[in-house]
């Protein structure tokens, strides 16, 4: 009996530990996955209600001017996220690297603890900040350069994405820092040491040692930073007081998604925009790590 | 035995084994302590707290009158009740009774087979019980589609001129005079100091404000049949009137957000007037008790000789939906909420919400003056206006033609900022038609 109850523990146990996982994958991630491609051929109006319609929400995101707004902004942020928010991560993190500078560790923490007070927290917060006549920017500002008091930097289509790229770059900057201290920590020391013999100076080492020494954490935070700037949703949202903004200036493509499908009910072409979505960020993603050359092989 | 390690027994390790003794804890736990089952007969969903307070008063009295009947009323936070709604109808599952909607989200339950909307056609409650011809009709127009009435209106939300008695006496501005907006305009040009002080609280980037205007020149976005009609000659001509108040060198308004930030600066006097449906007048009253005796109301200006006084802002509808087992008891709910002359004088005075039953207008509560609003009968003021409220016809796509509508105010302000009136009148067309193009390309999209 007891030998019988040993084979079975051993033939099932495995499968009824990675079970739950299993089903949960199934369920949540995977048909989920499945269904949206099929959702994808359809106009819906909620689950109940389909007509097959084949490419045509593929087809109507080519003419869809709302889209082509989300995807110039959801771009645009992207584009300022990479080449804004990482220089600065990476300028922050040398500087907090160097045996110079004192009370390091405090500052490490206080660059990183933006970010965990969470995205919507941070828009409630910079949503105040930004208040024209009686926000804190616009005050501030005032005090040091005279300008008007009344700067609208959400009720101006011109300064919506401004005020976003500032939200995020307070936001991630001490986040993407942590990356790129522990990267800097592990280029080996002796490089700068001999490099300081041959004459190098600090531009020369940063480029020809600390660039190549932090190369492939640089492109995961990149990929990273794009990927994440591509799922922008909670920031703006919040921020614009679950609109779009001034002239869809804040409209992302994650926001015009949750539109379709969970304001207007037509899962089908929110189902169209994720997948497009999803193949866009891959593309980007590739051509990233294409071109920081993530596949070469070392010699 | 009981010296043998327990790996004997469980080659998997001591982890494993915690995580199944939690798994069975957590899993007796909760199969004893199961969530408490609702035993309503009735759920009420309510996005507002102002409406759920109230609603949650006259319940006992409801369920003495009927009894054996239990009214569960929720209030759900606005953003989540529409989704939540949404999920419900979509999934069937948890669908309550009755439910509060907001009228910019309203129309977009309204879409696909008129015979899939979650709604029930109140229509027939509406006429057996008499309620059809004593209510104002033009509020049921946001509620209607394809014939049918979906929601009953809880508001009629006129629109008045909210304004800063104290400032305008003192910059010598009679109100009596101020029958137009013409009028208006040149009194808000010599008290205007841009930066300063503004004549009126007005966007330059959202409609809300731009729509008073539009639903006043009887415009809108959607007409009775639903067609689109957001691009026509009214929208043009209100458009171009429009864009000068808050944009250029003679410009009367401006807006810094709302809530406190708005209550903050009528406070300061940054602006002198803002338009004030009902429920407004309660914001400003809490927000800034300061100002009593210093506040007034007067009758929007016309926009053209004898036109009308008012607009309208706003909305909030009760529907029954098609998952109750019980419709008949459902309107008496909304009846004992809606119509009971009583209740609605109480909560008028909560609230200062115009109810649209007409028989309550004349109950004391609404011919009170109030000493906020230099004591003037706030309700009396609104009632007048009431019957000129204008319909406004919805569509599922009503909440995307509105950000449109804030694209074109917003492009044409910086358009007129940077050209003024040079080129104006061809830009304003063109953007408008653009806006409407984009929609009816929506509209094409739609198979139902």
């Amino acid at each position: 009996m007891k030998t019988l109850f040993f084979r079975l523990q051993h033939r099932y146990a495995p499968y009824i530990f990675v079970a739950p996982f299993v089903i949960l994958f199934l369920t949540f991630t995977l048909y989920p996955l499945v269904k949206s491609i099929l959702l994808s051929f359809y106009i819906t109006n909620g689950p109940q209600s389909q007509v097959f319609v084949g490419l045509a929400n593929f087809r109507f995101l080519w003419t869809d001017p709302a889209f082509h707004k989300a995807v110039w902004n959801t771009c645009l942020y992207a584009f300022c996220s990479v080449f804004l928010q990482l220089p600065a991560s990476l300028g922050l993190a040398m500087l907090l690297n160097s045996a110079l500078v004192k009370g390091r560790n405090f500052f490490r923490f206080a660059f990183f603890s933006p970010h965990l007070v969470g995205q919507v927290f941070v828009a409630v917060l910079f949503s105040v900040i930004f208040i024209p006549k009686f926000g804190l920017l616009n005050r501030v500002l005032h005090f040091l350069f005279e300008v008007p008091v009344d700067i609208k930097w959400l009720g101006n289509p011109n300064l919506v994405m401004p005020a976003m790229v500032l939200t995020s770059l307070w936001m991630y900057v001490g986040f993407n820092m942590i990356y790129f201290l522990a990267a800097l920590q592990a280029v080996d020391r002796e490089l700068y040491e001999a490099s300081m013999v041959d004459g190098a100076g600090p531009f020369r080492q940063f480029l020809h040692i600390t660039l190549p020494g932090i190369r492939s954490v640089a492109v995961f935070v990149i990929v990273l930073s794009t990927i994440g700037s591509f799922q922008l949703f909670e920031l703006p949202y919040v921020m614009l007081n679950n609109t779009a903004g001034p002239d869809d200036a804040g409209l992302t493509v994650v926001m015009y998604l949750y539109q379709n499908g969970f304001v207007s009910g037509d899962l089908g072409y929110a189902s169209a925009i994720g997948w497009s979505l999803a193949f866009g960020v891959l593309l980007i993603s590739l051509i990233q790590m294409r071109l920081s050359g993530t596949w070469k092989t070392e010699d | 035995m009981i010296n043998r390690p327990i790996e004997d027994y469980f080659p998997f390790g001591k982890a494993p084994i915690l995580i199944l003794i939690i798994t069975l804890l957590a899993g007796i736990f909760l199969a004893f302590n199961p969530i408490e089952k609702n035993t309503a007969s009735l759920r009420l969903w309510t996005f507002a707290r102002n409406h759920a307070v109230p609603y949650q008063k006259a319940t006992p009295a409801f369920e003495a009158k009927h009894p054996g009947v239990r009214l569960d009323v929720q209030l759900v936070h606005g953003e989540a009740v529409t989704s939540r709604l949404r999920a419900a109808f979509w999934a069937d599952l948890d669908v309550p009774d009755l439910v509060e909607v907001e009228i910019s989200r309203a129309g977009s339950f309204f879409r696909g087979p008129v015979e899939q909307v979650g709604f029930i056609d109140l229509i027939p409650f509406l006429r057996a019980s008499g309620m059809y011809d004593r209510i104002v009709k033009a509020r049921l127009s946001p509620y209607t589609n394809r014939g049918r009435v979906f929601g009953l209106p809880h508001d009629v939300h006129p629109v008045m001129l909210a304004y800063r008695r104290d400032l305008f006496e003192e910059a010598g501005i009679d109100v009596e005079s101020l029958e137009s907006w013409e009028d208006f305009i040149r009194a808000g040009q010599r008290v205007t100091r841009p930066g300063e002080r503004y004549m009126m609280e007005l966007s330059d980037n959202n409609p809300g404000h731009f729509e008073m205007f539009l639903f006043q020149r009887n415009g809108g976005y959607f007409d009775a049949d639903g067609e689109l009609i957001m691009d026509n000659e009214t929208a043009l001509e209100t458009l171009k009137f429009f864009i000068p108040l808050v944009a250029g060198p003679q410009r009367i308004g401006s807006d810094l957000g709302s809530g406190r930030v708005f209550t903050q600066a009528i406070e300061t006097g940054y602006f002198l007037s803002f338009i004030c449906p009902d429920w407004r007048s309660k914001l400003v009253e809490t927000d800034i008790p300061r100002m009593a005796g210093k506040m007034a109301l007067m009758p929007l200006p016309a926009a053209m000789p004898g036109g009308r006084r008012t607009s309208t802002w706003g909305g909030t509808m009760l529907g029954i939906t098609n998952a109750c087992d019980d419709p008949e008891m459902a309107w008496e709910v909304a009846m004992h909420m809606y119509f009971d002359k009583e209740q609605l004088a109480e909560r008028f005075r909560e609230t200062n919400i115009l109810p649209p039953f007409k028989d309550a207008w004349e109950l004391p509560a609404f011919r009170e003056p109030r000493s906020y609003w230099s004591n003037q009968p706030l309700g009396q003021l609104y009632a007048e206006l009431a019957e000129q409220v204008p319909p406004q016809y919805t569509s599922p796509l009503i909440e995307t033609a509105k950000t449109k509508m804030g694209g074109v105010i917003s492009s044409c302000a910086a358009y007129y900022r940077e050209h003024g009136a040079k080129g104006f009148d061809a830009f304003s067309r063109a953007r408008l038609k653009e806006a409407g193009d984009e929609i009816r390309q929506y509209i094409r999209r739609n198979p139902y």
